[in-house]
């Protein structure tokens, strides 16, 4: 899902940075009015944040192609609108350290992994309806939101690379290459909603409170 | 009409059967190969992807020294993630090397030319540097977390 530099077009790159940096004020202001003391939900936005930068170095080889986790629904389930600035910030050093990812493909990533944890975030807050304190639908919603998560992510990255094969590459191998890849991301998807409904079960039991779906 | 007497027949005769002797010749002529060898210098690409899999049916465009807009050559790496080709030594200078295979992919810049040096092999870390680098970003956002959640005098 990290798109490296080199891959897509400038003006495809740019709209990235742009549409980040909005989603980025956004996220800040949303923070801004959700908590009246923004500091001290910064611990466990850091520690997410390096959960995100290691969780991609672990690789699961389904030949013929490598996957690795992502974690985007598990951290926009913790952290809400923190997930995003969080995200930024764990692509970033993924990128300048170990060229995972790229800096000019920087805000295309962002938005590629951000906006599917929002969407997790709003998925799990669903479980309200069906009560809060039940482990049932706060397994069942922990699960749909990391799934679906993965699943946004993994279709709006085969697009955006479809969408962006230069001219002088055979489209139709490329195609059938990320339709591949896309499809390799099933299992991701199931192995990490099951993951995250397991520490979001854990947390329940434990430290509701971590869990940022509740609040108002 | 046409009254073809046997000495004109003859000669017909003998004129067919000297251009059938030609004929075989002329084509048997054109089965001769020739063949020559230059030693050329050839550039081999490994594509790979950070966990050490090849990048087996990727896609590569070679970029000549100065035209980044048109490739040069494209092709497809081999099973092993290989591609050969042999830069034209007219055209000396930065070849650029583009491999892409489903939005995996990146760019080598090779120098070719007096001045080169040997290509540049591989951009990596060896596991024991990756494993100490991302040690250090743990550590520094978990001394973030310990930062922030300190109680405060």
């Amino acid at each position: 899902m990290h798109i490296p530099d080199g891959i897509i077009s400038a003006s495809a790159a740019i709209g990235g940075y742009a549409a980040t940096g909005g989603l980025t004020w956004l996220s800040l202001r949303r923070i801004k009015k959700q908590y009246d003391n923004a500091r001290n939900e910064i611990p466990r936005a850091a520690l997410l944040t390096a959960a995100f930068f290691v969780a991609s170095l672990i690789h699961i080889p389904l030949p013929p192609v490598s996957v690795h986790l992502v974690l985007s629904g598990l951290i926009g389930i913790m952290l809400g609108w923190f997930s995003f600035p969080a995200i930024l910030v764990g692509l970033l050093l993924q990128a300048v350290m170990f060229q995972h990812g790229g800096l000019t493909t920087l805000g295309i990533n962002a938005c590629l992994m951000g906006i599917p944890a929002l969407l997790a975030y709003y998925i799990f807050r669903l479980r309200i309806l069906f009560g809060r304190e039940k482990p049932f639908p706060n397994g069942l919603f922990a699960f749909t939101a990391s799934f679906a998560a993965i699943a946004l992510g993994a279709t709006m990255a085969a697009f955006l690379l479809v969408y962006a094969t230069p001219a002088y590459f055979d489209a139709a191998a490329e195609r059938q290459a990320v339709i591949a890849l896309s499809l390799a991301h099933l299992p991701v998807a199931l192995i990490e909603g099951v993951f995250t409904a397991m520490v979001v079960l854990f947390l329940l039991k434990v430290k509701p409170t971590l869990l940022d779906g509740d609040r108002p | 009409m046409f009254n073809i007497t046997p000495a004109v027949k003859i000669r017909l005769l003998t004129f067919i059967l000297a251009a059938l002797l030609f004929l075989p010749a002329g084509t048997a002529f054109a089965h001769g190969v020739e063949i020559e060898y230059t030693e050329r210098a050839a550039i081999e690409i490994t594509a790979r992807y950070d966990t050490g899999g090849p990048l087996a049916g990727a896609q590569v465009a070679v970029f000549a020294p100065g035209k980044p807009a048109e490739p040069w050559l494209t092709g497809v790496c081999d099973d092993f993630g290989k591609f050969y080709f042999v830069p034209d030594p007219q055209i000396q200078g930065l070849w650029e090397v583009q491999v892409r295979l489903a939005g995996h992919g990146g760019l080598i810049r090779i120098e070719t030319g007096e001045s080169s040096v040997a290509p540049q092999a591989a951009v990596g870390y060896s596991t024991a540097q990756k494993a100490m680098m991302a040690a250090a970003v743990i550590w520094g956002l978990v001394g973030t977390a310990f930062f922030f959640s300190r109680r405060r005098v």
